[in-house]
């Protein structure tokens, strides 16, 4: 017979045992009255020599090798039953359990998406981005061709050094116009990047060389990518040749994206052209990223020093660059970090945080389970009396403590899917590396290994301990203690307390932080982004007369705009191309007319085109001076207006209105004319709400020729009385009709405001969540503790009342011992607290780090939770019944 | 039972168990009885050490059992032996004859004695 058929057909095997013994039995029974003797003689001979039937039995049992899971079996069911009657304890556990690895495995499994996965690319922890460090220490991805040429050149160290940028490129002539999502790359991109082309090839050195001298050159072929060939394309065969519009342009098409190709630097870009940079290009405008890979057996610090020494050689050859370049220092970083860039502060924090709830989770399960053991220890030392064998108990304790770890598990498994579920819908923000909608996060089995290992461990060494010590222990001592229970105070219950002490003081910090982050946000409300966002929208499109109906770009906004303030329903509408909290902007250089080249106050400004009435439109208050009007127009004067960060900056005394600036002199292409300052605007937040404005100038798009604006892209802004989705279609129809250009559909200026904070809305909620979940699991640990301590003390509190004791003066007894564990978690917390909650500076705003009023705060709401906690147990002991306090057990 | 009992020496009951179920399908009672009746009242089986070692051999697949009607009519559970039993028994008689061989060398040779 099988094992398996063995352990299946105990019954069976049973009763044929039993047949088996009982033939035996009879057989000498039979002999005995053969030989002579009476039947009752017979039988009490036989049994004489038998000798005990069930020990024989139990021997054949071992034999049987289906023993110990028999056992399991047994324990199993008895373990049922117990946690069956005591509900509340097995929900505590099993919900402590579930919650702390369901959050750890949610939050994990984003962190490792984000932070540690690696780079999408052949031997990804060589791939590099390279970073140019001004002489006041803040860094920049951006790269200039002068610059990318002379990376390219340090063929020593790197290879598949490439640059690339995003920028929409709309599709022209098919049926429905529409944006295509392009990243412009020069050709090593694709290897570096291991892409899979599965139709057509890649771009030639040809095709990524600039033939002209125009200052951005087009390319003329294009990669689709498969989705997008599939989509627009209908998957077309023969699609490899054929010639597209984008942009205006004609591209052929010479290749087609494997599907599934995945790129780190872009979500899922619709199409791949050329990036055109000449190998002798002078160009110092920083306008795109440059990436690369280390050479087999090059170090970080090799390739870093050979920087160095390229820098050196930089300034050589660039003596007078600009003062963007003049004090850059060249390094590599590895393209993770960069990509993942601020995210990475917070989310290990928020992973640490998490961490903190599942430590709370743990010693909350440890504390309950120790509870739960000594309340038993009578119990076990009565079945140690009767002859139970150690290692028998032992393991029926522990079957009992991984059972609700399991549990624990199971849940935690759930909570945790239904968890990351809800974090993408919460709010996929701009969290780098997730894909889109967060397809790239999946739960990740190393964490939830780990989460399981956590709650498995706890439950083993939390269920041994106990068990070890309850049935090691002198048993007289066990079942005579238990008969005269009095005064088991805390300091018998040492363990539990210290445990309770790490949990309260653990929440605090966990609090303290959330604490923080709420102030955060709430300062962050506070910011007054330097316009009005309410009932405004806007939309974004490339100027580009080739397909317009309009003579040129200046006819063209004016005729757009025209046609948008005579809808009925809008109030203004104005042309921007910085639009508040889009940026950060490049910035080009700026002199101040009549100034020593050489002195101090010049410096960059980020700039851009606005319509005359932008300024009214987005209720930017004007300062001093006037705004554009109508006369400003190519041949009237230039002018240009300033925000009050450039009139600080650049004019630390005099008065800018007297100034005249001229924008990137000596650049070719890129040089303006002299411009006179009309006006000081205030303050815009163009970048985060968080991050001061950087200087900034606008120039009137009208004083500026086709050929500056043409291809440039804007944002359309409108101000209307009330927002309603058939005014948006309605502005978005007429925009459409007056610039012949495909019209992206209107978003609100609010909704961008509220965006701009979605990450330290997201910080401050999950922090919250976590903060509020360790408040729980503290509460309910030293509420455990208590009420399990006024349970063991009821014959004490008995006596007490029947000596006359008053219920108050019981409830301040029991209140004083929970108070004090309150009090001392606390302490412990605050001190923990000032120390740590300097690690979140980089995630606050507008408040300190050791912020008083969160300090004196949070603590008092912790300490009113644990007063609450002990105090139902306290009251609990006043309504205790002397008489039957007494009887009790 | 006039001579003394004597106790069986680990691991050769099994052997003992073995030896007598060669014989054909035979119940416990009278693997008991056989091997008290073989050894002449010498050696007498416990119940408590015969059963869970013939347990023990079944779930080795040493034997095989069977419910079948005895000799009184009622039914009981012969046991015989099995393929992997038969081989069993040979290689452990071996070694057993061999170490009784080896104990006898010892017990008298004259070095010994002397």
């Amino acid at each position: 017979m099988s094992w398996w058929r063995r352990l299946l057909k105990r019954g069976e095997m049973e009763r044929h045992l039993d047949a088996e013994l009982r033939f035996h039995f009879d057989g000498l029974v039979a002999d005995n009255v053969r030989a002579g003797m009476s039947e009752p003689d017979a039988r009490r001979s036989a049994r004489l020599e038998f000798g005990g039937v069930e020990q024989v039995k139990e021997e054949c049992r071992d034999a049987r090798g289906t023993r110990w899971a028999e056992d399991l079996w047994q324990d199993l069911h008895f373990a049922l039953r117990t946690l069956r009657k005591t509900p509340g304890f097995a929900i505590a556990v099993i919900g402590t359990l579930a919650l702390g690895i369901g959050m750890n495995t949610a939050i994990f499994s984003v962190v490792n998406t984000v932070l540690l996965k690696p780079v999408h690319a052949p031997e990804p922890d060589r791939v590099v981005t390279f970073i140019a460090t001004n002489s006041g220490g803040s860094t920049s991805s951006l790269a200039s061709d002068i610059k990318f040429n002379l990376w390219r050149e340090q063929t020593s160290v790197f290879e598949d050094v490439s640059g690339y940028f995003l920028s929409p490129l709309d599709l022209t002539g098919i049926d429905q116009p529409q944006r295509a999502e392009a990243i412009f790359i020069t050709k090593d991109y694709f290897r570096l990047f291991g892409l899979p082309i599965a139709q057509g090839r890649g771009f030639t050195d040809e095709e990524e060389r600039p033939t002209g001298t125009k200052l951005f050159e087009k390319g003329h072929v294009v990669v689709l990518s498969d989705a997008f060939w599939k989509r627009v394309f209908d998957g077309d065969p023969k699609m490899v040749g054929k010639v597209i519009s984008l942009g205006g342009d004609p591209y052929q098409v010479v290749g087609i994206m494997a599907s599934g190709a995945q790129t780190e630097t872009a979500e899922s870009p619709d199409v791949w052209v050329p990036l055109l940079i000449h190998p002798n290009s002078e160009r110092q405008v920083h306008y795109f990223q440059a990436l690369g890979r280390l050479k087999p057996g090059v170090t970080f610090d090799k390739a870093n020093a050979q920087l160095r020494l390229t820098t050196q050689e930089f300034r050589r050859k660039y003596p007078k660059s600009l003062s963007t370049s003049r004090g850059d220092t060249f390094s590599v970083q590895p393209m993770q970090d960069v990509l993942v860039g601020d995210v990475r502060a917070s989310l290990l924090i928020l992973a640490c945080a998490v961490g903190v709830v599942l430590l709370i989770a743990c010693a909350n399960v440890a504390n309950l389970l120790l509870v739960k053991a000594a309340g038993r220890r009578r119990e076990i030392a009565m079945r140690v009396a009767m002859g139970a064998a150690r290692g028998r108990i032992i393991r029926q304790l522990l079957t009992e403590s991984v059972l609700l770890a399991m549990a624990g598990v199971a849940l935690g498994l759930a909570l945790g899917v239904a968890g990351i579920h809800a974090l993408l819908a919460l709010n996929p923000v701009d969290l780098p590396r997730i894909g889109q909608n967060g397809s790239n996060v999946a739960l990740d089995w190393r964490v939830f290994v780990f989460t399981i290992l956590a709650g498995l461990t706890t439950g083993l060494v939390f269920g041994l301990i106990p068990a070890l010590q309850a049935s090691r222990a002198d048993l007289n001592s066990n079942l005579k203690e238990s008969s005269g229970r009095t005064g088991s105070g805390l300091h018998q219950n040492r363990t539990r307390s210290l445990l309770v002490i790490a949990e309260m003081s653990m929440a605090l910090v966990l609090l303290i932080g959330a604490a923080l982050l709420i102030r955060t946000l709430i300062a962050l409300c506070s910011v007054n982004p330097g316009f009005d966002a309410h009932n405004v929208v806007t939309t974004r499109t490339t100027l580009d007369p080739r397909f317009t109906k309009a003579p040129g770009v200046n006819q063209l906004v004016q005729n757009a705009l025209g046609r948008l303030n005579a809808l009925s329903g809008v109030e203004s509408a104005g042309l921007t191309g910085l639009l508040p909290l889009a940026g950060p902007f490049s910035s080009l250089p700026v002199i101040v007319v009549g100034r020593a080249l050489d002195g101090p106050s010049h410096g960059n400004s980020s700039y851009g085109q606005v319509s005359a009435d932008y300024f009214e439109t987005l209720k930017i208050p004007l300062l001093r001076g006037r705004t554009f009007t109508d006369a400003d127009r190519l041949e009237s004067p230039q002018v240009a207006i300033i925000n009050q960060a450039m009139a600080r900056h650049f004019w630390p005394d005099g008065d800018p209105l007297n100034s005249q600036i001229q924008i990137a002199r000596g650049l070719p292409g890129l040089e303006e004319p002299v411009r006179q300052i009309v006006g000081i605007v205030g303050d815009v937040h163009d970048d985060a709400l968080t991050r001061n404005t950087l200087p900034a100038l606008f120039v009137p798009v009208a004083q500026r020729p086709d050929a500056r604006t043409v291809g440039s892209s804007v944002a359309w802004v409108v101000r209307v009385h009330a927002e309603s989705p058939s005014l948006n279609s309605a502005i978005q129809n007429e925009l459409r009709e007056a610039t012949g250009l495909p019209v992206p559909s209107l978003r609100s200026m609010e909704e961008i405001v509220a965006k701009s904070t979605a990450r330290q809305n997201l910080n401050m909620l999950l922090m919250n969540i976590f903060g509020g979940s360790a408040l729980l699991l503290a509460a309910i640990g030293i509420y455990g503790l208590i009420a399990y301590s006024v349970q063991q003390r009821t014959q004490e509190i008995g006596i007490r009342m029947a000596l006359g004791a008053q219920p108050g003066a019981i409830r301040s007894m029991v209140l004083v011992q929970g108070v004090w564990l309150a009090l001392i978690g606390v302490a412990v917390g605050i001190a923990a607290a000032f120390g740590l909650t300097r690690l979140l500076t980089s995630l606050l705003f507008g408040v300190q780090p050791r912020d008083p009023l969160v300090f004196v705060a949070v603590p008092v709401l912790l300490a009113a939770v644990a007063l609450l906690a002990c105090y139902l147990p306290a009251r609990r002991a006043t309504q205790i019944n002397p008489l039957e306090a007494l009887r009790w057990e | 039972m006039t001579q003394p009992k004597s106790d069986l020496p680990q691991g050769t009951l099994d052997l003992l168990i073995l030896k007598v179920v060669t014989l054909g399908p035979i119940h416990g009672y009278a693997i008991a009885q056989r091997i008290q009746q073989i050894s002449r009242d010498v050696l007498q089986v416990q119940q408590g050490s015969l059963y869970p070692a013939l347990h023990r051999l079944e779930n080795r697949g040493l034997l095989a059992a069977e419910w079948k009607d005895s000799e009184t009519g009622r039914q009981a559970k012969f046991y015989r032996l099995t393929a992997k039993g038969q081989t069993e028994l040979k290689s452990e008689t071996e070694s057993w004859k061999q170490l009784a061989k080896a104990v006898r060398l010892i017990l008298e040779s004259s070095e010994a004695n002397g």
